[in-house]
């Protein structure tokens, strides 16, 4: 095959149609496939050979995987191809109408604009991928930490849940201070579909959940505290292999007919904490305890106390984001020329190259 | 007070639209105008009686119904209605109606077997862009349900005229009535280019919510993969028909597959896929 013949396949539509159905198959297997689980999981689900392959070939994250890559970019590649193949025709048919009506033929270039959003939207979707930065943090009002290698601190100043007569709720809000390199503050509050910007990130209220206080001693002196979230475990160093866990919170413990318990409110008018012991990664105790109760193993105990709400923020940073904005408006902009200021004798015309 | 209202209007509703199908169904397999008219007073009656029911359910909730799985079904019907009576005027035909009247009740129908529960909003939920969101989906649904009906009323059309040139006998039933392929083929292309539009600004309008509350923008949700597919499928039938005259079965043919993606994305992605979107 000559090299022209390869190029004007590799412009044509049809290899357009061919990438396209292989991008639909794996945006559907993507669908399907649960995404970002591990080897072990993929051959729970689907036996060992199938769940291994899945794994092996990246369609546990299809859509980073090389085959989707690698689609994505030849099918930028062929619009590049045919947007510049077409595009001496199209300045020629457009002077030509622009000579016969007397104005400038916009509604011809309705298509080549929505290829260049879609081309741009690809490019400003995985410069983003790469260039954006996001951590995740949480913790309680009055807790401050580093967030990674920023260089930044983050302030907790207060985190409040605001409910409705109903108990359900109504807005979660982090009032949070930054603080950046060389000692500047900033402060606001973050809460669900109102991030707070500060020095170029977004911090976003994200989701939240219960965490407690946990003192472990010794006979009866403190070795030392610790703050747990649901599902953390904590231990000395005194003790290496003993572990204790918060499993579960109750705010506001009961029990339904069939004995199982829940929280009646999330209020904290019983709070309650269910507790998981490990000796060795084996579990040897589990039960539900009340605040400051004594937890006993032996010669050591633990006691949880000051059971509270923790927050849990998303800090973002994607410099992309209005380059791929701006693609999306050209996308639009670009169907509604293609669509509604189309030149009556340019509906006959076919477009192929 | 509002309750009853919206009750009893939703109830009236999908009487009509059930009348209104068994009538157009009448008309499209006996031809007999008489049905015809019918159809198209009890579905427009439908359409009254509908967009009271939304309007009670919306001042009733304090806000825009738009944001269960009852009112997202209740709204995307009244779209497709609403789209499907702005083409019947335009083009005026009715034979319009026996392919997309029933679809309509099929959608009213799902509705009716939801929850009609108001529940108030979680905070995500709270925002602006989902009344953006939201409309914008039950335009380009409801034009590429209409494109979906008139695709049906195309490959009939062609089956029959197939049949036709073949035994050389004159297409009878609903297939004497459509109009030539050139008129559906147009009308199918007007439908897909409002739907395609649409889908796209709801992609986007849904983009900017996303990235407001969770700081990103796209994140591969099935919900959000399956309109991405509807909207590759929908741009696959805009280049097919490029080519016309060529390709205009297959792109009826695409015109229906992207409308079967379209109730997926809708129905199946929330009952068999969780994610973002599964309005839990
Ligand atoms: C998913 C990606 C794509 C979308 C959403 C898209 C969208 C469009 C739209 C809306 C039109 C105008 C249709 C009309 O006026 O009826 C169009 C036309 C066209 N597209 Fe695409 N396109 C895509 C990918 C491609 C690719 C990869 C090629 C490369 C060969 C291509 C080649 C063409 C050509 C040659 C025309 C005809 C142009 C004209 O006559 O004005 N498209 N496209």
């Amino acid at each position: 095959m000559s090299v022209k013949k390869i190029l004007f396949f590799l412009k044509s539509m049809q290899f357009s149609f061919i990438l396209l159905f292989l991008i639909i198959a794996c945006c559907i297997a993507g669908s399907v496939i649960p995404q970002g689980e591990t080897l072990g999981a993929y051959m729970r689900l689907y036996g060992e050979g199938p769940g291994s392959l899945i794994f092996g070939l990246g369609f546990g994250n299809i859509f980073e995987c090389p085959l989707f890559v690698v689609l994505t970019a030849l099918l930028s590649f062929n619009l590049v191809l045919c947007s510049i193949s077409r595009f001496p025709s199209l300045l020629k048919r457009s002077r030509l109408l622009k000579e016969k009506n007397g104005h400038f033929p916009i509604g011809i270039y309705g298509s080549w604009i929505t290829h260049l959003g879609i081309l741009f939207l690809i490019i400003g979707f995985a410069a983003g991928r790469i260039l954006s930065e996001e951590y995740t943090l949480y913790g309680i009002a009055g807790s401050t930490q580093p967030i990674e290698d920023t260089g930044m601190t983050l302030t907790i100043d207060s985190f409040d849940v605001d409910l409705r007569d109903d108990f359900t709720v109504e807005q979660y809000t982090a009032g949070i201070t930054v603080t950046d390199q060389s000692g500047r503050k900033e402060s606001g509050f973050a809460s669900v579909n109102h991030p707070l910007n500060a020095f170029g990130y977004s911090f976003y209220q994200d989701s939240t959940g219960w965490a407690s206080y946990v003192d472990i001693y010794k006979k009866d002196t403190l070795l030392g505290s610790d703050l747990l979230c649901v599902g953390e475990y904590t231990g000395t160093d005194e003790m290496p292999g003993l572990v204790c866990q918060l499993y579960n919170f109750y705010p506001d413990l009961a029990t339904d007919a069939d004995g199982k318990y829940y929280s009646r409110t999330p209020l904290l008018n019983n709070p309650s904490l269910l507790y998981a012991i490990y000796f060795n990664n084996r579990m040897i105790d589990m039960n539900m305890v009340k605040e400051g109760a004594l937890i006993p193993v032996n010669e050591f105990s633990f006691a949880f106390r000051d059971p509270t709400e923790y927050t849990l923020l998303v800090i973002k940073r994607d410099p992309t984001i209005s380059f791929v904005a701006a693609a999306a408006l050209l996308i639009l902009a670009g169907l509604f020329i293609s669509f509604y200021i189309k030149p009556l004798e340019e509906k006959k015309y076919a477009g192929f190259n | 007070m509002l309750d009853s209202i919206e009750r009893i209007t939703f109830t009236a509703t999908l009487i009509l639209y059930f009348l209104g199908t068994v009538s157009y169904l009448i008309y499209g397999s006996t031809g007999k105008e008489k049905t015809a008219r019918p159809g198209r007073l009890v579905t427009t009656a439908g359409v009254c009686f509908h967009l009271v029911s939304i309007i009670t359910r919306g001042i009733h909730a304090g806000r825009l119904p738009l944001t269960n799985q009852f009112e997202f079904a209740t709204s995307f019907a009244c779209g497709i209605a609403i789209v499907f009576l702005i083409f019947t005027r335009i083009y005026h035909f009715d034979i319009l109606g026996t392919f997309i009247v029933p679809v309509i009740f099929l959608v009213i129908g799902y509705a009716a077997m939801q929850s009609r529960d108001i529940h108030a909003l979680m905070p995500a939920l709270q925002s602006g862009w989902l009344g953006f969101h939201v409309s914008t989906a039950i335009i380009a649904y409801g034009a590429f349900g209409v494109a979906f009906g008139v695709a049906g009323a195309y490959l009939v059309k062609d089956r029959k005229d197939g049949a036709s040139d073949a035994s050389r006998t004159t297409a009878s039933g609903a297939a004497s009535r459509i109009p030539d392929k050139e008129v559906l083929d147009n009308i199918i292309y007007r439908a897909v280019a409002l739907g395609f539009l649409f889908l796209t600004l709801c992609m986007i309008t849904g983009a900017v919510w996303a990235n407001r509350a969770w700081g990103s923008y796209w994140s591969w949700d099935p919900k959000e993969t399956w309109s991405l597919i509807t909207w590759f499928v929908y741009a696959i039938f805009l280049h097919l028909r490029l080519n016309k005259g060529m390709n205009g079965r297959k792109a009826a043919i695409f015109a229906l597959i992207g409308f079967i993606c379209v109730i997926f994305t809708y129905v199946g992605v929330n009952t068999l896929m969780s994610g973002l979107h599964s309005y839990k």
